[in-house]
């Protein structure tokens, strides 16, 4: 084998875009990466798939061109070139290595051939007069598209740099639930003669001012900055994004405030031009708007639902919110997979899971804050009781990989 | 003591081997299968490999996790496979050609295995293709009468994928307690 740990660049011709997927798996998997499948211009070596009905066509092309690089051949036939390396189908790890080995060989002898003239000739400059040649470059292959082609070539790699959008949701557990989202004086939400003043409106809230932002940013297309004598909050419409420097800790404490009632807090609007200096931000402080506004609306609820629900009408859950990306509140993901099934009042969702009815809230305000959830108008939605959860057979095996999940 | 098990599986690449390494309790078992399939266009096939991993769950009982090879002409593993499963973990890569086709496929495959027990969705590859987004992925998912979970998902993230199963535990029963 080999010593040199550098992988031999190769490339993959005459293979759809499953197989060379596979292909390339199989290079960094079981041949330990021995090879990296690349581009046509950068590879040191090609590899076709034989049995391709334009196969034969490709690699005469690829010989006629007269590159030296190495030439493998997956076949079902076995075969024997001296200009090309034939492996049998289905391709064995040992005789794929083997066969990367031997090209690998061949590059390396070719590389050290032209490293080392056997006569160094001191560098001199080139005459005027004499035409330097063009490298010509390599016709294309009319091969079938590798990967990369069949893949969407916009892929964005500032969205990588993105990392607060892409973070794996924060889940929290009822214990630290209470400290994290806040209460009101003087109510207690759980309480079922409480419920009908268990309410908040949005509005009076930064989740309301930020929702209102937004709508008129996406409204004129316009990049717009929000002030609340703070932190600027960047609003981008066309990507659903926010760009915010601030850290949960001041912003739930924040959003928690009643906006409307407090004098000192100016909030205003203004358009920003595309083309500031003042757009280039930090990628991490990108926001995904969603993401945002579930998490204000949770710490504005502070354990309430929207004032513009009916606590006493069933209300419905329109999709499973993307959870992942998400703020998780204890038990939202039960209360989702019960809403999506059918409409249910919130009490009744409450008393199905046998959870304090402050959890459903949370979720409501945020899922609703999304616009995920509907109250039913049908009568027929609240004429009956909601049937029971009927317990899945394996319930208690659920309940254990939960746990599992969950470290607990 | 009976086989418990969690299938996943999704196109080639769409992060299977990755999403079962980031729960398994034990390294992942790869089994290397040969195939050949001259009945398709003459095209034929390298080793491919069935992903396999275990969660030790309290009482000792094991979860056995599956990952379904890729390749459509493997299809036949499929049935076998998904016998006395528990639910399918779906995963999409969001940089193919066309992910709503692999979702249509996938969920057409394993109609009756979904009917019987519950499906859960997971999208890979967000962080370098924004679209299609989830919403649209939730649009298209409309006209199967299915209300999946449908999630962002990064493999290569234990609470992501740890998430996008318990969505999948809670669909099969919401009564579970936390």
């Amino acid at each position: 084998m080999n010593k040199s740990k550098k992988p031999l660049k190769v490339a993959l011709h005459a293979m759809d875009d499953r197989s060379s997927k596979l292909m390339k798996m199989y290079l960094q998997g079981p041949c330990e990466g021995i090879a990296v499948v690349a581009n046509d211009r950068d590879a040191e070596c090609d590899i076709f798939d034989a049995d391709s009905a334009n196969a034969k066509k490709l690699i005469d092309a690829r010989l006629a061109m007269n590159t030296h690089r190495p030439i493998i051949a997956l076949s079902l036939q076995e075969r024997k070139e001296e200009t090309i390396f034939y492996i049998k189908k289905p391709v064995k790890i040992d005789d794929m290595l083997a066969a990367l080995d031997k090209a690998k060989s061949i590059v390396e002898a070719q590389t050290s051939a032209v490293a080392k003239p056997e006569k160094k000739v001191p560098e001199q400059p080139l005459p005027a007069s004499v035409e330097t040649k063009k490298p010509v470059p390599l016709p294309q292959l009319q091969a079938t598209p590798t990967p990369q082609a069949q893949k969407k070539t916009n892929l964005d790699t500032d969205e990588q740099k993105k990392t607060s959008k892409h973070q794996a949701a924060m889940q929290l557990n009822e214990k630290s639930f209470g400290a994290f989202i806040g209460n009101v004086p003087g109510i207690d939400v759980n309480d079922p003669q409480q419920f009908a003043k268990a309410n908040y409106n949005p509005k009076d809230y930064f989740q309301g001012y930020v929702e209102s932002a937004f709508k008129v940013c996406e409204a004129k297309g316009q990049i717009r900055q929000l002030n609340v004598g703070w932190n600027p909050l960047i609003m981008f419409p066309h990507s659903h994004e926010i760009w915010f420097d601030v850290d949960d800790k001041q912003l739930r404490a924040f959003a928690g405030l009643a906006l409307s009632n407090n004098r000192d807090i100016k909030i205003s609007i203004t358009p920003l031009d595309p083309n500031s200096s003042t757009l280039v931000r930090a990628l991490d402080k990108f926001h995904a708007i969603d993401a945002f506004v579930w998490k204000l609306a949770c710490w504005a609820s502070k354990g309430r639902y929207p004032a513009a629900l009916d606590i006493n009408s069933p209300v419905y859950l329109k999709r499973w919110p993307n959870f992942t990306r998400l703020l998780v509140t204890p038990h939202a993901m039960r209360i989702a997979a019960l809403l999506v099934q059918g409409p249910r009042t919130m009490s009744n969702v409450a008393q199905a899971l046998n959870i304090k009815p402050q959890y459903v809230f949370v979720f409501i305000s945020a899922a609703y804050a999304l616009g995920l959830v509907g109250q039913a108008k049908r009568k027929a939605d609240a004429l009956v009781l909601p049937p029971e959860i009927q317990p899945n057979k394996k319930q208690g095996l659920l309940s254990r990989i939960i746990q599992k999940l969950r470290g607990n | 003591m009976s086989q418990y098990k969690i299938i996943f599986t999704g196109p080639v690449g769409a992060g299977k081997t990755t999403a079962i390494s980031s729960i398994s309790d034990v390294p992942p078992i790869k089994t290397d299968a040969a195939a050949t399939d001259m009945t398709k266009s003459r095209k034929a096939s390298t080793t491919v490999a069935m992903d396999y991993g275990i969660m030790n769950l309290a009482g000792g009982e094991k979860l056995h996790l599956y990952g379904t090879p890729g390749q459509e002409r493997f299809d036949f593993m499929w049935d076998i496979l998904t016998t006395g499963g528990i639910g399918l973990i779906l995963l999409l890569d969001n940089t193919r050609a066309d992910p709503f086709q692999d979702m249509r496929f996938f969920l057409e495959t394993f109609d009756k295995f979904i009917a019987n027990t519950s499906v859960a969705i997971g999208v890979t590859q967000m962080d370098l293709s924004k679209k299609p987004t989830i919403d649209d992925y939730h649009i298209q998912l409309q006209g199967t009468g299915l209300k999946a979970p449908i999630f962002a998902v990064d493999a290569r993230v234990k609470s992501d994928v740890s998430l996008l199963i318990q969505a999948l535990l809670y669909s099969l029963d919401p009564g579970i307690e936390e």
